[in-house]
């Protein structure tokens, strides 16, 4: 808890990366070019945020940048499989 | 001894993957990815091998949306809806149009009225009224959404309405794979009258306002206006209930499976980091369980149905 108070700022940022990203899926349901590029955008922004984020607190590795990009491209796999089906 | 193992290896932070469930590795992932990927091929590769296995509205029948419909009229004391088959001609015509004109509305672009597809089929109507309703999994919960929608519960607890008929289709409407509910109320023209003359012109002068609000519509019936009745033939739809596997509630299932086990190891994964004080080169647990929430939301809410 110590840890998410001391890196509050940046949660903040990264929660308004997803409610933003999850409210544009959800506002063009029906929109499904919209909806590829919301989802490749907040995709893009997560990964983005996790190297920012290392970067600034001085522990940005190759396996944390690696670990990043996974989370983020098996995110926009499964939200792909279901705009796209 | 060795199943378990293997379960920690994956599951739990271990010394065998270096303090972090072999799942939440990059490569492990990734695995997941490649795992939805693959199954996503899967589904476009069957129907070309066995073209029977796939169906979009496996779950969906219209004698049983007809079925609930008359269920929660007895329930609110309304007389059961007789199911015409006319009608159900006319509303798979509704949705056929609506896939092959690609709208999802209650007029059509070209200006097409829902009371044309009534007279077309030839049926004189007294009253009649439409609901519509696409992407539900299953017809209980099409109908529970009607419900707990003000005005489409007004065309379901409609005294005026005798009759109804359901269509449902399914197919690609712009781009995406879609089951419509198309819910046809009618009352014939020769049926005696339940209220008031003058209060059904009254409420019939509101009819197009009413419509476009999924009120539920009350027209004269177009009599001098009306052309000979056509033979209803209607274009065949799909045959309903006879597929196994519906591509979208499988793709569905498969990543709420996968997001709820990845977000069941990440909690494990943090509560234990941080009561054994393990130092590790890795991400945040708690920013991919906010993404991974926001997936799991994305995925509980998508194409959950829509009404209108």
């Amino acid at each position: 808890m110590r840890n998410f108070a001391r890196h509050l700022p940046h949660y903040l940022s990264l929660f308004g990366i997803l409610i933003a990203g999850f409210a544009g899926l959800i506002l063009f349901s029906y929109d499904k070019g919209f909806q590829t590029v919301v989802a490749i955008a907040t995709a893009a922004s997560y990964v983005v945020w996790g190297i920012v984020h290392h970067y600034l607190h001085r522990d940005l590795h190759l396996e944390v940048f690696s670990e990043y990009l996974a989370v983020a491209v098996l995110g926009l796999v499964i939200l792909f499989s279901l705009i796209l089906r | 001894m060795k199943i378990l193992k293997l379960l920690a290896h994956i599951f739990v932070p271990h010394e065998s993957n270096n303090q972090k469930a072999k799942i939440l590795h990059p490569s492990g992932i990734l695995t997941l990815a490649f795992l939805v990927v693959s199954f996503q091929l899967l589904l476009n590769f069957l129907p070309k091998v066995f073209p029977r296995v796939l169906g979009y509205a496996a779950n969906i029948s219209p004698s049983e949306v007809v079925r609930l419909t008359n269920e929660k009229r007895v329930q609110n004391g309304l007389l059961p809806l007789a199911e015409n088959s006319v009608l159900s001609s006319a509303a798979l015509a509704k949705g056929n149009d609506m896939l092959a004109k690609g709208y999802w509305a209650h007029f059509a672009p070209d200006g097409t009225t829902p009371w044309s597809f009534f007279t077309n089929f030839g049926y004189r109507y007294r009253y009649a009224g439409e609901n519509l309703a696409r992407d539900f999994s299953n017809s209980s919960s099409a109908v529970d959404a009607w419900m707990n929608s003000a005005t489409h519960r007004e065309n379901i607890l409609n005294g005026n309405y005798k009759e109804v008929g359901i269509g449902v289709v399914e197919g690609s409407l712009a781009g995406v794979d879609t089951t419509i509910i198309v819910q046809f109320f009618g009352t014939p023209q020769n049926a005696a009258a339940t209220i008031p003359v003058a209060q059904a012109k009254e409420t019939a002068t509101k009819a197009p306002l009413a419509l476009a609000l999924s009120i539920p519509t009350l027209s004269p019936s177009p009599v001098s206006t009306m052309t000979p009745a056509p033979t209803p033939t209607p274009t065949p739809g799909p045959e309903v209930g006879t597929a196994f596997v519906s591509p979208f509630s499988s793709t569905k299932n498969l990543s709420l499976a996968i997001v709820g086990i990845l977000l069941l190891v990440l909690s494990v994964d943090l509560i234990i980091v941080r009561r054994k004080r393990i130092a590790r080169i890795g991400g945040r647990t708690l920013a991919h369980i906010a993404f991974f929430g926001m997936i799991l939301a994305v995925i509980l809410i998508l194409k959950a149905g829509e009404i209108i």
